[in-house]
C-alpha cells in the first residue's frame, strides 16, 4: 500500500545532551548550595533521613539524583537511578518539556501549571524540592533570567549573593 | 447588595430546564502539545498509533512534525497519507487490515472532515469486527468503549470532528463512543489553511455557537462552551485573515471550533446549520460560507419575535465590556450588526468571498425544496416553513 | 478571552441536572451494564431522608445490593476497606455515592479497592498508578458544594498511621453526576453558606490561578454568576427549588473549573487550618477568599477585575471604572460573607476569631497560627498560586484572617 509508511522514533541527541548537562550541573549545584546556604540545608533537614529524589525526563532520561547521606549531608548521586532507593521522582513528560524548562522559557511554576511534570511521591517533599530548585536557580542565573525562572526574586544582600554564587559554581564544576 | 435580577443578562448560564451534558475528550492545546501524545497514549495503554491524513504537499510537512513529536519516545508510529475527499467502506476494510496486520493499537486523525470520519469508522471496525459497521447502520447499540482515538485539529473542519456523528458513504451513525479521546491543537498543525478555508471554518463555528446559545434546550454548559467559542472567533477572525502567520489567533480559532462543536454535539443542529449543509451539497461550497450569509437574516427574524428566546446574545458576540455598556433595547441588534461588519470585512480580506447565496450558485427555484421538511434537499429538524422561506428569500435578495 | 501558551482540560463526567434527575440513574447504570449498585452515604444524609428519595427514584428498575450509611465526616481507610468487603459480599457491580466530599472520597476509594482487587490501597496512591477504568460510579452530591462529583482526586486518611493518601487519576471521575434539587432542599443555612462559599472559592481561584484556561474560565464565570444570584437567596429561603438547582449547577461548574485550573493559597491555608484546627473546609474558604484576592492582586489585577462582571452584573460593571473593579470584587466577597452571616443567624463566620467548635469554644486560637503556617508549606496547591508565599507570608495572612482585617498592601512582598 503506497501512502503508508512506518516511522521509528528517532532521537534528538543535541537536545538530550543539553538537558543532561543542565541536570548534571544543577544536581551538583544543589549539593554545593546545601553547604553554603542555610535555607537549602533547612529544607533538606525537614525531609526524612536519607531522603533521595530524582529529576528526569520520560521515557528514558536523562536524570539527576540527589540525596542525603547517613550524616544528613546532601550529595549529588549521579545520573543512573538503577539500584538507588528514590523517595520522590519528578519526571518531565517529554524532552521538549525539559528543553522549555531548562532554557527558562517556562519556569518550574509554569511548567507545573502546564502539566509538563509528573510528581511521584509525597507532595510536601515535592514542595520542599521545588523551593530548593528556585533558590539554586537564583544563584546560578543572571537576575534577568532568574526572574523568569522563579515566581518572586528574593531580596538578598549583594555581597551574600555574589560570594555564595561563586562557591556554588565552583562546587558544581569542581566538586 | 445585589437586588432582584434586572440585569440584561438575566438568564445567561442559568439552568432553565433539565439537561444532560457530556464531553469525554481531553483537550491539549498550545506549544508542544503534540509531544504529549506518547504519554497520553500510554495512559490509555496504547504504544503504536496509526496516523491518518490526506495526501498532498502538507502531508510531508506533517510527517516531519509527527516524527519530531514522537522522537525520543522509543515508539514506532505509522502514517497513512491517503485519505481521499470521499472515503468509502472499502477504504475502511483496507485500513482494517493494515491496522491489524501491523499491530497498531490506537488511531490519530490528522485533519478534519473525511479524515475524522475515516478514523471514527475504522475505530469501530478495529475495536470489534468490520462487520459491525454494516450491522450498526440500522441501530445504535454502540455503548462499548472503542480503542484510543486522537484528533489533531487544523482549520479545515467539517463541523462534526469532535461530535458523536460519523458519516461515511452510506454509513451514518451517532454514538458518544465515537467522540475522540484526545483533542490536540498545536501551532504546527493550524498554519496551513488559506484565508477562505479559515473564514469558512470560523463562520461555521460561529453558527454552531450562536445556534447553541439560542437553542430551546440550552444549558449552563452549552452556554459556557458557546461563550468561549464566540469570544475567540470575534476576537481573532479578522486578525488571522489580515495576518495569516498569527499563530496565537489560529490556535484560538481551532479552540473555538472545538468549543462550538461540543455545544452543538450536546444539543441538536439548528436551522442555519442545516440549511447551510443542505445547500452546500448542491453547490459544492464550504457550508460555513453559506451559514455566514444566512446568519444575519436568521438573527433579525429572531429579534422580531415576540417571545425572543434570549436578549443577551451580544454578551457572547461583543464581550462583557461592550455588552455592559449597551442599552438593553439596542443589544440584540448590535450583535447582528457586529456579525454583518465581519462579513463585510471578509469580502475585502478573502478573495471571491460570496456576498449572497446567489454568488455560490443557488437558484431561486431551488429555495422552495429546502423548505420541505424531511425532503432529501431539505432540513431535518422541525422548523416553521414560513421562517425558512423568509430567511432564504432575504438571503437571496440581499448582497452584503 | 485569554488563551495560554499551553493548557489541558478534561471533564469526562456526564452531567445530568434537573428537578427529577435522580430518575435517570437506572438508565445511566444500564448503559454501563450494571444493575446491582451499592449506595454509599452517611448518617446525616440518611437522617435527612435523602437516601429514601434516591431509593424511591431507582428501586423499580434496579436491585440495590447494599446501603452503607456509616461513612464518617473524614474519609477513613478502615471504612473504605470494610465497605469494599461489603460490596463484594453483596455481589454489587456499581457504586452510587450520595453525600458530600467525604462520601465521594470514600466511594472513590472503595472503587479502587474493588476494581483493582487491592489489599493495600496505599499502593495506588499518587498520580498515574491506575491504568484502566474502574467500576461504574454515579455521584449524587448533597451539598453545593465541594465539586468532588467532577474531580479526579480522592483523599483517604489512614488514622492509624496518621497519613493522608491522595489519589489522582482520570479513572476516579464518576461516570455521571446527578444534580437534583431535592438533594439540597433541607440543607441547613450554615452549611448552605459554607459549601456555597467553597464553590465560589473554587471558581475564583481557578480564574486567577496559573493554570487558567478558556474552559476553566468559562465554567468559572458561569459558576460565579449563579452563586452571586442564588447563594444568599437560598440561605434565606432554603426551599427555593430553582435556587437550589442553580447552586448545584454552580458547584459542579466550579468543580470543573478548579479540577482543571487548580487552586491556590486560599486552599493551601484552608487545608492547613482544617488539618490543624478541625475547621470545616467551606468555612475556611469563605474567610480566606478575600485574602487570596488581596495578596495576589499585584500579579492579577486586570483578571480579577473581570470577575466583577458576573458578581455585580452588567449595569454595575458598566458603571464601575476599570481601576476600581478589583476593589469592588474584594468588597463584594466580604459583603457576601456579611450577608451570609446575617442570613444564617450569625452562624456563618466572617473571620477565624469567630469560628466556634462543636462545644461552642473558639476553634482557632492565635497561638495555633504558626502551626498552620508551617503546615501550609507542605501543600501542593501553592504551586498554582500567582505569587510566592513563605512562612512569614502565610503567618501574615493568617493573622489578618484571624482578626478579620484587610491585608496591608504595603506588607505584601513583591
Amino acid at each position: 500500500m503506497n501512502n503508508y509508511k512506518e516511522i521509528h522514533s528517532g532521537s534528538k541527541p543535541f537536545k538530550r545532551a543539553y538537558v543532561a548537562l543542565m541536570l548534571w550541573f544543577v544536581g551538583r549545584a544543589i549539593e554545593a548550595a546545601a553547604r553554603v546556604d542555610g535555607a537549602v540545608q533547612a529544607e533538606f533537614d525537614g525531609l526524612p533521613p536519607e531522603f533521595t529524589f530524582s529529576l528526569g525526563v520520560m521515557p528514558q532520561g536523562p536524570t539527576m539524583i540527589v540525596g542525603k547521606d547517613a550524616q544528613g549531608l546532601v550529595k549529588y548521586r549521579g545520573w543512573n537511578p538503577e539500584g538507588q532507593k528514590i523517595d520522590l521522582k519528578m519526571k518531565v513528560k517529554n524532552l521538549e518539556g525539559a528543553i522549555l524548562m531548562f532554557t527558562f522559557q517556562e519556569s518550574t511554576a509554569v511548567a507545573t501549571a502546564r502539566n509538563r511534570l509528573i510528581v511521584d511521591g509525597e507532595v510536601p517533599a515535592a514542595c520542599a524540592i521545588v523551593r530548593v530548585l528556585d533558590i539554586v536557580e537564583v544563584y546560578l542565573l543572571p537576575k534577568l533570567i532568574a526572574k523568569l525562572a522563579v515566581k518572586r526574586y528574593p531580596d538578598w544582600s549583594f555581597g551574600e549573593k555574589v560570594w555564595n554564587r561563586i562557591r556554588i559554581y565552583a562546587g558544581a564544576v569542581f566538586g | 447588595m445585589p437586588g432582584p435580577s434586572l440585569d440584561k443578562e438575566e438568564t445567561v448560564f442559568q439552568p432553565q430546564r433539565a439537561y444532560t451534558f457530556y464531553s469525554p475528550t481531553k483537550v491539549l492545546s498550545g506549544n508542544k502539545a503534540l509531544e504529549n501524545l506518547p504519554v497520553e497514549l500510554d495512559a490509555m495503554n496504547a504504544v503504536k498509533p496509526l496516523i491518518l491524513t490526506t495526501p498532498g504537499l502538507s502531508a510531508r510537512e506533517m510527517e516531519k512534525v509527527m516524527a519530531a513529536a514522537f522522537a525520543d519516545s522509543n515508539l514506532t508510529i505509522g502514517v497513512f497519507a491517503g485519505v481521499p475527499p470521499q472515503p468509502d467502506l472499502m477504504l475502511i476494510r483496507e485500513l482494517y487490515g493494515l491496522y491489524r496486520d501491523n499491530g497498531y493499537d490506537a488511531l490519530i486523525a490528522l485533519g478534519g472532515g473525511p479524515v475524522m470520519d475515516t478514523a471514527k469508522a475504522l475505530n469501530i471496525a478495529v475495536s470489534g469486527k468490520p462487520e459491525d459497521l454494516g450491522s450498526l447502520a440500522d441501530r445504535n447499540p454502540l455503548t462499548r468503549k472503542l480503542r484510543p482515538l486522537a484528533a489533531i485539529l487544523n482549520l479545515d473542519l467539517s463541523g462534526c470532528e469532535m461530535t458523536r456523528y460519523v458519516s461515511l458513504g452510506s454509513l451514518s451513525l451517532t454514538s458518544p463512543a465515537l467522540i475522540p479521546d484526545l483533542t490536540v491543537i498545536d501551532p504546527r498543525t493550524v498554519m496551513a489553511e488559506e484565508r477562505k478555508t479559515v473564514a469558512s471554518t470560523a463562520l461555521m463555528s460561529l453558527t454552531q455557537a450562536i445556534e447553541a446559545c439560542l437553542h430551546p434546550e440550552r444549558n449552563p454548559l452549552t452556554d459556557a462552551y458557546a461563550y468561549g467559542s464566540a469570544r475567540f472567533i470575534m476576537e481573532n477572525i479578522l486578525n488571522v485573515l489580515r495576518n495569516p502567520s498569527d499563530r496565537k489567533g489560529r490556535l484560538a480559532l481551532a479552540n473555538a471550533a472545538f468549543f462550538a462543536q461540543t455545544s452543538f454535539d450536546n444539543l441538536a443542529p439548528g436551522m442555519v446549520y442545516e440549511l447551510g449543509m443542505a445547500m452546500s451539497r448542491s453547490c459544492h461550497t464550504h457550508p460555513g460560507l453559506i451559514m455566514g450569509l444566512l446568519l444575519p437574516h436568521f438573527l433579525l427574524l429572531e429579534m422580531k419575535k415576540e417571545t425572543a428566546t434570549r436578549k443577551d446574545l451580544y454578551l457572547f458576540i461583543g464581550g462583557p465590556e461592550a455588552f455592559a455598556g449597551t442599552m438593553a433595547e439596542a443589544s440584540f441588534r448590535k450583535a447582528v450588526d457586529r456579525i454583518v461588519e465581519i462579513l463585510l470585512e471578509l469580502q475585502s480580506l478573502v478573495m471571491d468571498f460570496p456576498r449572497s447565496i446567489r454568488d455560490v450558485g443557488i437558484k431561486r427555484e431551488d429555495l422552495e425544496s429546502l423548505v420541505e421538511p424531511q425532503s432529501a434537499a431539505g432540513v431535518r429538524g422541525e422548523y416553521d416553513p414560513q421562517d425558512i422561506r423568509n430567511i432564504l428569500e432575504k438571503a437571496w435578495e440581499t448582497r452584503f | 478571552m485569554d488563551l495560554p501558551g499551553y493548557y489541558e482540560y478534561y471533564c469526562g463526567v456526564k452531567i445530568i441536572a434537573g428537578h427529577d434527575a435522580l430518575e435517570r440513574i437506572p438508565g445511566v447504570l444500564q448503559d454501563l451494564h450494571a444493575r446491582r449498585p451499592m449506595i454509599v452515604t452517611d448518617k446525616g444524609v440518611a437522617a435527612a431522608g435523602l437516601v429514601d428519595i434516591v431509593r424511591g427514584a431507582i428501586k423499580d428498575q434496579l436491585s440495590i445490593g447494599a446501603v452503607a450509611d456509616d461513612v464518617p465526616p473524614d474519609s477513613d481507610l478502615r471504612v473504605v476497606n470494610r465497605l469494599a468487603a461489603l460490596y463484594r459480599e453483596q455481589g454489587c457491580d456499581a457504586l452510587i455515592a450520595v453525600g458530600g466530599g467525604s462520601v465521594m472520597d470514600t466511594a472513590k476509594g472503595i472503587n479502587i479497592v474493588v476494581s483493582e482487587k487491592a489489599d493495600d490501597l496505599m499502593k495506588f496512591s499518587g498520580a498515574g498508578v491506575l491504568k484502566r477504568p474502574l467500576k461504574p460510579l454515579v455521584a449524587v452530591p448533597t451539598t453545593a458544594g465541594t465539586g468532588s462529583e467532577v474531580t479526579l482526586v480522592a483523599v483517604v486518611k489512614d488514622h492509624e498511621r496518621h497519613l493522608k493518601m491522595a489519589f489522582v487519576s482520570y479513572f476516579l471521575l464518576p461516570d455521571a453526576s446527578i444534580l437534583d434539587s431535592r438533594m439540597t432542599l433541607s440543607l441547613p443555612a450554615a452549611i448552605t453558606a459554607a459549601t456555597g462559599m467553597d464553590a465560589l472559592t473554587h471558581a475564583v481561584e481557578a480564574y486567577y490561578g496559573l493554570s487558567k484556561n478558556p474552559l476553566s474560565d468559562a465554567t468559572a464565570l458561569a459558576a460565579i454568576r449563579l452563586i452571586s444570584r442564588n447563594l444568599v437567596k437560598v440561605t434565606r429561603y432554603p426551599s427555593d427549588r430553582e435556587a437550589r438547582l442553580a447552586m448545584a449547577n454552580a458547584a459542579a461548574l466550579a468543580g470543573m473549573a478548579f479540577s482543571n485550573s487548580m487552586v491556590g493559597m486560599v486552599h493551601t491555608l484552608g487545608h492547613a487550618t482544617g488539618s490543624v484546627c478541625g475547621v470545616p473546609h467551606g468555612v475556611c474558604m469563605a474567610i480566606l477568599l478575600p485574602y487570596g484576592l488581596e495578596y495576589n492582586r499585584h500579579k492579577r489585577e486586570t483578571i480579577m477585575g473581570e470577575l466583577f462582571f458576573p458578581m455585580g452584573g452588567s449595569d454595575v460593571f458598566a458603571g464601575t471604572p476599570k481601576e476600581q473593579r478589583t476593589d469592588r470584587v474584594i468588597a463584594y466577597v466580604r459583603q457576601m460573607n456579611q450577608d451570609l452571616h446575617d442570613a444564617s443567624g450569625g452562624r456563618h463566620a466572617r473571620f477565624f476569631k469567630e469560628v466556634l467548635d462543636r462545644e461552642g469554644k473558639p476553634a482557632v486560637t492565635r497561638e495555633r497560627l504558626p502551626d498552620i503556617a508551617r503546615t501550609a508549606l507542605g501543600d501542593g496547591s501553592i504551586f498554582y498560586n500567582p505569587e510566592e508565599l513563605d512562612y512569614d507570608d502565610f503567618l501574615m495572612v493568617l493573622e489578618a484572617a484571624w482578626e478579620g482585617v484587610a491585608l496591608d498592601p504595603g506588607c505584601i512582598r513583591k
